[in-house]
This record gives structure tokens, C-alpha cells and sequence, in this order.
């Protein structure tokens, strides 16, 4: 079976509420897909609906090219964390993770592993009703990971997790991409994938905004501009402009240039004898390219207006 | 300089009852599931008190309305009476010299034979009586429901018997021998025309015979006889002659039709006499209004729920931290919620017990069924009271859900605790003792409160929880229910301050 | 779906809830069928009692108890939320409500299992202390009468089939609070309604539609003519309820978003 999600053309309707309009894209293996979008997006009804929870009014979610509802042991091909609290509050941790097991045939022994590797040992054996936020998601880490599954697809886990959690789940999730794992990660906070999403896919009101690799995103975020800093802003300025650049003070003692690559610069200044003490290429975080992408999304939405009402 | 604290502009909030029960009221009103089954707990209580009428048919044999007392109760009016009209004060005199029942079924306990002073000849007129009995001595009675024991004379030997008209006030008096007098009661009789009727009376009312079997019990029984001797008749004031003749003759269910004869030889009488002068008592098959509100019990299953669901729902999502960060003060909490509860559905359930009442009487009006009259006080009491169990009951499942924390518990609980008792005491295979004992005890003794008709011990019949007699008075039971509500209110409120929210 | 049915057997072994639940259907069922048998008098020969009968009293109250179970076993998945957590792993709904109803139909006949052998034999103890003796006509309780075997094993599958009823009603109603009321309504309103509604063709049609007066029709071990319904027939009754509760559950499961 693939390590794949196929989403093609899903439509939901929830009243008056549009929450899925046509929504279309794919996870592959090997690598974190970030999932992406302001609150209310769909993201969380795309992954019920992926599971089975929520009936589609049109569309196909398949998972490793089957529906879901189609699989004989579903967690050992799909790991899903989507409502952390989705348990019964009397039952032990332990014994949670023991009827998800039996559920899919699997035994005490995977129950323990998973519990060692979401790092639950010592609360595994209290009332999953006691557990703090952050215990919870490691609790539904844990399950997601019980069939180990070539998929995982998982609804905000940074949710209530401390800081050295967050470096945890970063870690946890790289390495299930390296092992040639789909992963598929929501989440409303770019700052959160940083440093572990490689793709993303970015929807708003139901519809795919953007399906791109995060090196291209940032790239067409940050455009073709140097940062320049100089103790000689005017005299710098005058040259680069010269030379056809477009020219941008951005503080007493920095400028921002675009229409010159930072090698030429280097060379003009030099041969003007201006003094620099620093010239990068000006880089874009993925948060500011998600403000790009989502500020496009805003005027989406303001054009989109109209053909609502219809 | 000193820097002072931000004030909000805000005028400061009133925290005291009345607002906690204004929110209280507020998260009542904005949930619609709540709304929506409190409405729901009105229309079925409606609904399927309609259709327990609808399943009653029963026509009424002998017409469909039976005479009615002055208190506003259904009466059984039926004897032997050699009368003759009095003008004004006076009073009537006789010896009774025997009671003897007849020859099938033998002398009734509550045969009786004796003198009577009635408003008219018409049934359910006024009347005060003193009498000897088959087995219960010497009483006085008057209007149906009123009773007073005098001497215990066994029927076998003579006694004396005298009543005594002055204004509005009767007395009855007896005595061993006719000189010596001893008073039984006196009575008012508001309304007693100046002219009435006076004379000696003889009835006995139907035979039952109780048969205990599975499911419930039965009593078979009929009519039967009594004959009296009379001597002595003496008459004091503007009297006539003797006339003699049947009150409720053939009309009542209890008279036998040519069982009623007189004879005159000198001063003696021999009067026999078949039926009875008592309050009418239902059982089994007969209407009542407490029977025309079978629907409540459908409402109060809703309102458990409701009550259970207004305080779990909050533990459910964790809002009870919201609710008691907002009021520190957890009993506060718990009464707010209780009387806000109660109140609603109070009102609610008064609307509908009101409605059905309304709407059964007018279907059963319209079928031609008959159903026992009671006085409008009682009427009220059993509509009343009906609205009340339900808000009670509601405010018992709050606080049983408040102990529990738990919806399905708390409402298994409650209906195990209420209707669950009156199913085994009414219609099981337990005997009268233990299941009067079980509405004596559980909060189902409430349902005393919808009893219409009230257990005279001077008419015999199976009182019995089965056929609709508990044991305990209206109100006294309706207490027992307040008293458990109370307790499990407190169990809840100590509860609540001492466990974590 | 052994896989299913292990998972709901852990996810109901695993609650300390259950335990303390049937432990409760045991004792209250015994313990109000001990005291009925204990109350009644049977004064004269032919007092027209049914001894067996009056020693499953109990199983009106025990019936509450299961209600409770069954209702909690779905109601309090949708009340958690974890019903989505179920049906991520079992996404056949289908099959995952098999599960749960054949885990609880099994626990809850283990439980119902000694609540009504451990009724007949106090029945049998205490019955001729109220009167059932052999002078008045009566022989003590015993399963090897075929009557009495009937009662005792109808006893059981009506336990059982009034927590599948329970389970099918809490699957359509969700909300735990609502669908005990409403299974307890269904149980409790009938017998009030055949003891107040006076017209004997209603009373009659009453008894042989509700199921818990034509389900108790199993328990007649006498008089059997005298019924509205016969006893078998009317455990069937009780068994289409069930059916019907149970395929409209399966229905809304299907149907709606979880």
C-alpha cells in the first residue's frame, strides 16, 4: 500500500456554511506536510472526512489509494490524532491504548512500545481523565503511532505542549518523514512547522490556497533582495542607483536593494571605495510568506463575496 | 506620586441572590434542548393523559351523573325511610329494638338502622343521623362524609335513640333505657330548611369479599339486606303523619330493587332497607380526576431528565469551573439552580396538568363517561399538586445529579426511586402491607397528593394502594417527596463544597 | 469483528464502572425478588400466586441497573467524545455496533445468569415461610419443572434483550441523560398506563405491545390462559423491540457524522 493521501474534489456543506468547496491535494512520503489555514479554514473537517468521521457530499479521500472505510486494519495504515480528548476520562491511559489495540488485533507488548516512545511511562497507568493538555496529545501521539502506520495525519499536536514538548514533537516528526512516512500536520501557527514541515498545503474557506514546497515558498516570499549595511548610506545609495538597482533605506545605517544580486554589489562598492560591514540575501521567514499567502487569501475571500450570495 | 490602580467605569455588580438566580436562569433559557424538553414534558403529560381517557371507557350503567353531597362529593343515597315532615325545632325519639341481616349474606357491619333528619327526600340532600349498627355500635353521621362513634351496643340489644333539631344544630343522643341520656355529637347543618324530613331509616350497604391474587386483588360482592325493629317513636313539634318510602329507590348501585318494606302494627315498626348513606368511594374501573392526569407520569420522566441534565451538562464540559469561578458561594449555586428549576417547572407542569385536566374532563363529558364529582377545592388540590410532584421530582433528580455527577445514574436513580415503588405497590404481586409500606417511605408517597377521593372509615371497601388509596394523607405524602428532595439537596450542597469542581 | 468485539470487551472490562454496575444487577435483583418473596402471603390452598413469578420480582429493578450499562456504553462515547476515536479504528459502523452489542448481550447474560438462579433458590427458601407450603398446593421452586425452567431462562434473555433495546435507543438518542430517560420511560410508563387506563380491550392491547409487560409474560409459571399474551410470544415481543431499537441505531450510525 502507498504512504499516501489523495484528497480530490471535496464539497461539504454544513447549513448555510460552505466548509469544504472542492478542496483538492495530495500527501507524499517522506516528508511533513504542513497543513495550513486560519481558524475555521476546513483543515479539521478535511481530516474527519479523510477518516471516515464526516460523509462528503462530493469527492474522494482515499488513503493509500483506498477509502478509509474500505481498510481492514485502519491505524496500522492511517495513525490519526484528531481530538486529543477523545477518550473516556475513567479509563488508565494504558488501558485506552490496550482496546485500540485490540481493535486492530495487535497485543499488550506494541501497547507498552508506544507508550515508551510517546514518552508516557510514568502516567501510563493513571486515569486519562487527570491528564494535562500536553499528556493528552502525547497520549493521542501515542495511539496514532499503536498499527505504525505508513501515514499519519495529525490535528494541531503542538496543542499544549511545553517548549521542550514542541522540540519533541518537531524531532518525533522528521524522524517519521525520514523513515519514508506521509505526514500530514495541521496547524494555525507557521511558527510551529518551522523548523519541521518541508511542504505545505495552505487552504482557506474550504478551497486550496497553496500546495508548494517550503523552500519555494520562502523563496518567492523573499524575493530577489539584499540586505546592505553600511556606515555610508547616501554614498552607497547614489551608487547602487547608478548602477540601476531600485534602492530602499530601511534604518540610519541599512538598505535594502533590489535589480543587483549581492556579488555585483560587493564589486560596485569596492570599486566606488564606499565602506559595508554587511551585504546577505534578505530571507523571508515562513511566517511572513504564510501573511503573504494568507493576505491573499483575505482578498480571496473579499472577491469571493459576491459569488456566495449566489 | 503615587499611582493609582486602574477603576473600572463599571457600576459595581449586585452579587447577591437574586442575581445568581437571573443567570441561572439565563444558561436555562439560551439552551434549547432545554427549553425544547420542557415543552416536551407538557405536551406528553397532555398527550398521554388524553389517551389514557380515551382507553377508559366505561359507561355508566345507571345514568351518568349519581347524586352529589353538599360538600361537592360523589354520595351513595339509597335507605328505607318512614318519615314525616317537622316544622321548625323539635325532636324525634325511638327505641330500636333489633338488627338483623338478611337471610343470604348475613348483617353487614356497617348495616344501619336508626333516626334520620334530612333536608328533603331528594339524594344528596343535607341529613344528620344517629344509628345502630351490625358491627361498628352507635353512630352519629351526618352529610355523608362525617362520622362520630358513640356506645358500642351490639345490634342484638335494644337501644334508645334520639336527635334533637334546634336551628341549624343537631344532637344525637342515646341511652339504654330511655331515661338516661348520653350526647354523641352535635352537628351544624348550614342551609337546613325550616320544614325537613324526620324518621327512622334502614340500609345496608353491598357485601365484598376481598380476593387476593396475582397481579393485584379483586372484591366481588353485591347487594345486601338488613331489617330493624322500632318502638318508641315519639315525635316533638309540628309533625304529620307517617309516610314511608325509598330515598335513591332502585337508582343507586347498591339498592336491591323490592328489598325495602315496612310494617306498622300499633307502635312498632319492622323496616327493611338496602343500600347505603355514605360518601361514594371509587376503586378499580371508576373515574377519577386523579385518573384523568395518567399523562403526568410520562411529563415526569421528562422533567428527571431535565433536572439530572441541569446540573451533569455543566460537569460534562467542565462549565462548572466557569459557574463556580463566577459564584465562589457552591450552595448559593445549587439553590439558585434548584429554585430556578422548580420554578419552571412549576409552571410548566401546572400548564399542563391544568390543560390535560381540562381537556380530559371535556372528553369524557363528550363519551358520556361518568367520573366521581369531588369538591373544586379537591380538584384544584390534584391539579396542584400534580405540577407540584413534577417540579419536586425535577429538583430531587438536580440534586441526586449534583451527588452523582453522573446523567444516566442520577436519572435511573430517581425513576427507581419514585415510579419504579408505585409500579410494585400499585400493580404487583405485593400484598396491601408492604406496598402501603413502600408509599409510605419512597418519595412515591407524593402521589398521595392526586388522590380525589379520601378513605372513610366508615365505608368499607379494599383500600388499597391497587386501587388507588395510599396510605398516607395528600399533603403528608406530597412531604415525604419535599423531605427526600431536602435531603438529597444537602447531601448535594455538602457534597459540592467539599470535592473538587 | 473479533477484533472489534476484543476492543469493546477491554474498553468495557477496563471501566471500573461496569463492575460495580452488574455487581449492582445482581444484588438488587436477588435482593427485591428475596423481599417480595419474603411479603407475600399465600393464606389458603389455591391462593391463585405464581411463586416463581414472585421470586424474579426483582428483574424489574435489575432491568434499570442494565439500562444504565447499555446506555453508557454508547451515550458516554458521544458524551466524551471518543465515539470518534472508536470509529477511527473501526470505521465499519456497521460492525463496530455488532461489537458493542454482542459484548454487552455476553456481559450482561453473565451477570443476569446468577441474578435470577440466585432469585429462584431464595425463592425457594423463603416462599414456604410466606405460605407457599404443599398444604396449600404449592411445591417449592425448581428448575427441573419445565414452567419454572421457562421463567428462569426467558428471565435471562429478557435482561439481555432490554440491554440491546437500551443500546439501540442510546444509539439514536446519543445524549446519555435522554436516552435513559427515554428507555426507562418505554419500560416504566406501561405498566402505570394498564393499571389506570380502565378499559379492559385497552388494557389487553397494552400488555401485549409494551415491552416490559409482554416481555415479563415469560415469567408465568400459572394461569397461563388467563394471559394477554403467551410467554414465548411475548419475550418475542420484547425481542422485536430490541431488533427494531437496534437497526434504527445502526441506521443513525451510519447516516450521520460522528
Amino acid at each position: 500500500m502507498d504512504a499516501t493521501i489523495e484528497v480530490a474534489g471535496l464539497r461539504k456543506r454544513f447549513g448555510s456554511t460552505q466548509a469544504l468547496d472542492g478542496l483538492t491535494f495530495t500527501v507524499s512520503p517522506g516528508q511533513v506536510t504542513g497543513f495550513v489555514g486560519p481558524n475555521g479554514a476546513g483543515k479539521s473537517t478535511t481530516m474527519r472526512a479523510i477518516v471516515g468521521l464526516d460523509a462528503v457530499d462530493e469527492g474522494t479521500a482515499l488513503v493509500g489509494g483506498q477509502p478509509y472505510q474500505s481498510l481492514r486494519h485502519p491505524l496500522s495504515q492511517v495513525g490519526a490524532l484528531l481530538d486529543a480528548a477523545a477518550l473516556q476520562p475513567s479509563r488508565t491511559g494504558r488501558n485506552h491504548l490496550l482496546w485500540l489495540a485490540h481493535s486492530q488485533g495487535l497485543g499488550a507488548r506494541r501497547v507498552d512500545d508506544v507508550i515508551e516512545q510517546a514518552g508516557l511511562a510514568t502516567a501510563a497507568g493513571r486515569k486519562a481523565g487527570g491528564y494535562s493538555l500536553g499528556m493528552r496529545q502525547r497520549l493521542g501521539i501515542a495511539a496514532a503511532l499503536l498499527g505504525d502506520p505508513p501515514v499519519l495525519m495529525l490535528d494541531e499536536p503542538f496543542n499544549g505542549l511545553d517548549p521542550e514538548g514542541i522540540v519533541w514533537m518537531r524531532g518525533l516528526l522528521r524522524s517519521l518523514a525520514a523513515q519514508g512516512r506521509a505526514v500530514l500536520v495541521s496547524s494555525h501557527l507557521m511558527s510551529e512547522l518551522q523548523d519541521s514541515a518541508t511542504h505545505l498545503v495552505v487552504i482557506g474557506r474550504g478551497r486550496l490556497v497553496a500546495d508548494t514546497s517550503v523552500a519555494d515558498l520562502v523563496a518567492a516570499a523573499s524575493g530577489d533582495r539584499v540586505a546592505l549595511r553600511t556606515s555610508a548610506r547616501t554614498e552607497a545609495m547614489g551608487v547602487l542607483a547608478h548602477a540601476g538597482a531600485t534602492v530602499a533605506a530601511t534604518g540610519p545605517d541599512t538598505v535594502t536593494v533590489s535589480g543587483l544580486d549581492s556579488s555585483s554589489i560587493v564589486v560596485l562598492l569596492g570599486e566606488s571605495a564606499v565602506p559595508f560591514s554587511e551585504v546577505s540575501a534578505h530571507r523571508a521567514t515562513l511566517e511572513e510568506a504564510y501573511m503573504e499567502l494568507t493576505r491573499d487569501t483575505v482578498e480571496f475571500r473579499g472577491s469571493a463575496q459576491p459569488e456566495q450570495s449566489r | 506620586m503615587t499611582i493609582t490602580g486602574y477603576r473600572s467605569p463599571l457600576p459595581v455588580g449586585d452579587d447577591g441572590f437574586p442575581s445568581q438566580v437571573r443567570a441561572e436562569w439565563t444558561k436555562f433559557r439560551t439552551v434549547r434542548g432545554w427549553v425544547v424538553g420542557l415543552l416536551t414534558a407538557a405536551v406528553v403529560t397532555v398527550l398521554v393523559s388524553l389517551l389514557g381517557a380515551t382507553g377508559s371507557g366505561r359507561s355508566c350503567r345507571h345514568g351518568c351523573t349519581g347524586p352529589v353531597g353538599p360538600g361537592g362529593e360523589a354520595v351513595v343515597d339509597a335507605f328505607s325511610f318512614v318519615h314525616q315532615p317537622l316544622t321548625g325545632d323539635g325532636s324525634i325519639t325511638v327505641r330500636v329494638t333489633s338488627l338483623k341481616g338478611g337471610t343470604d349474606t348475613g348483617l353487614e357491619p356497617w348495616a344501619k338502622a336508626g333516626l334520620i333528619v334530612k333536608a328533603s327526600t331528594a339524594q344528596g340532600s343535607a341529613y344528620a343521623a344517629v344509628m345502630l349498627t351490625g358491627g361498628h355500635g352507635v353512630r352519629m353521621q351526618w352529610d355523608y362524609i362525617h362520622d362520630k362513634a358513640g356506645s358500642t351496643s351490639p345490634p342484638a340489644s335494644p337501644r334508645w335513640l334520639r336527635l334533637t333539631r334546634s336551628g341549624a344544630t343537631l344532637t344525637g343522643s342515646e341511652s339504654a333505657d330511655g331515661a338516661h341520656w348520653t350526647a354523641i355529637g352535635t352537628s351544624r347543618l348550614a342551609g337546613l330548611p325550616s320544614t325537613v324530613q324526620v324518621g327512622m331509616f334502614v340500609t345496608s350497604p353491598d357485601h365484598v369479599e376481598t380476593a387476593v391474587h396475582f397481579g393485584g386483588s379483586s372484591s366481588i360482592g353485591g347487594p345486601s339486606s338488613a331489617t330493624a325493629g322500632f318502638d318508641q317513636v315519639g315525635v316533638q313539634g309540628q309533625g304529620g303523619p307517617w309516610t314511608g318510602g325509598l330515598v335513591g329507590g332502585g337508582g343507586g348501585p347498591a339498592a336491591r330493587p323490592g328489598s325495602s318494606s315496612f310494617h306498622q302494627a300499633g307502635g312498632t315498626f319492622t323496616i327493611s332497607g338496602s343500600g347505603d348513606i355514605a360518601p361514594a368511594v371509587g376503586g378499580l374501573g371508576t373515574n377519577t380526576v386523579d385518573r384523568s392526569l395518567v399523562g403526568a407520569f410520562a411529563g415526569l420522566m421528562v422533567m428527571i431528565v431535565l433536572g439530572a441534565m441541569f446540573i451533569t451538562a455543566e460537569y460534562r464540559r467542565g462549565l462548572i469551573r466557569t459557574t463556580l469561578t463566577a459564584s465562589p458561594r457552591r450552595g448559593r449555586v445549587l439553590a439558585a439552580k434548584a429554585l430556578v428549576l422548580g420554578g419552571i417547572a412549576f409552571v410548566a407542569a401546572l400548564a399542563a396538568s391544568a390543560l390535560a385536566f381540562w381537556l380530559v374532563g371535556g372528553l369524557r363529558r363528550s363519551k358520556g363517561d361518568y367520573s366521581l364529582p369531588v369538591s373544586t377545592l379537591t380538584e384544584m388540590r390534584v391539579v396542584v399538586g400534580t405540577a407540584g410532584i413534577l417540579a419536586v421530582t425535577a429538583v430531587l433528580a438536580l440534586a441526586v445529579g449534583s451527588i452523582l455527577r453522573r446523567s444516566a445514574g442520577a436519572v435511573t436513580a430517581v425513576v427507581v426511586l419514585t415510579v419504579l415503588p408505585y409500579i410494585l405497590a400499585v400493580a404487583s404481586v405485593l400484598p396491601a402491607a408492604p406496598a402501603q409500606w413502600l408509599l409510605r417511605v419512597t418519595p412515591a408517597a407524593a402521589f398521595a397528593i392526586q388522590q380525589s377521593i379520601p378513605e372513610y372509615p366508615q365505608v368499607s371497601t379494599l383500600y388499597t394502594p391497587a386501587n388507588g388509596y395510599f396510605p398516607l394523607a395528600p399533603w403528608l405524602g406530597f412531604g415525604v417527596l419535599c423531605a427526600w428532595t431536602a435531603a438529597a439537596l444537602a447531601l448535594a450542597v455538602v457534597l459540592l463544597r467539599r470535592r473538587d469542581a | 469483528m473479533n477484533e472489534a468485539i476484543h476492543a469493546e470487551w477491554t474498553k468495557l472490562r477496563t471501566v471500573a464502572g461496569t463492575w460495580w454496575l452488574l455487581f449492582a444487577v445482581i444484588v438488587l435483583t436477588t435482593g427485591l425478588g428475596a423481599a417480595a418473596a419474603a411479603a407475600v402471603t399465600c393464606s389458603y390452598a389455591g391462593c391463585q400466586q405464581d411463586p416463581v413469578k414472585i421470586s424474579l420480582t426483582g428483574t424489574t429493578l435489575g432491568q434499570a441497573i442494565i439500562a444504565i450499562l447499555a446506555v453508557s456504553v454508547i451515550g458516554g462515547e458521544y458524551a466524551t467524545g471518543m465515539i470518534r476515536t472508536t470509529l477511527v479504528a473501526v470505521p465499519r459502523r456497521s460492525t463496530a455496533l455488532a461489537a458493542k452489542a454482542v459484548t454487552l448481550a455476553a456481559v450482561v447474560l453473565a451477570a443476569s445468569l446468577p441474578s435470577v438462579l440466585g432469585s429462584v433458590l431464595l425463592g425457594r427458601l423463603l416462599l414456604p415461610g410466606s405460605g407457599f407450603t404443599a398444604a396449600h398446593g404449592f411445591s417449592a421452586p425448581s428448575l427441573t419443572d419445565p414452567s419454572t425452567l421457562r421463567a428462569a431462562v426467558g428471565s435471562v434473555l429478557y435482561l439481555a434483550l432490554i440491554a440491546l433495546l437500551a443500546l439501540g435507543i442510546a444509539t439514536v438518542v446519543r445524549d446519555p441523560a435522554v436516552a435513559t430517560g427515554v428507555v426507562l420511560g418505554l419500560l416504566y410508563l406501561s405498566p402505570v398506563l394498564v393499571h389506570l387506563v380502565s378499559d379492559p380491550h385497552w388494557q389487553r392491547h397494552l400488555q401485549q405491545i409494551s415491552p416490559m409487560n409482554a416481555g415479563l409474560a415469560i415469567q408465568n409459571t400459572t394461569n397461563l390462559r388467563g394471559l394477554p399474551i403467551s410467554p414465548w410470544s411475548g419475550l418475542g415481543v420484547l425481542a422485536a423491540w430490541a431488533a427494531l431499537a437496534l437497526a434504527a441505531g445502526g441506521l443513525a450510525l451510519r447516516v450521520r457524522d460522528a
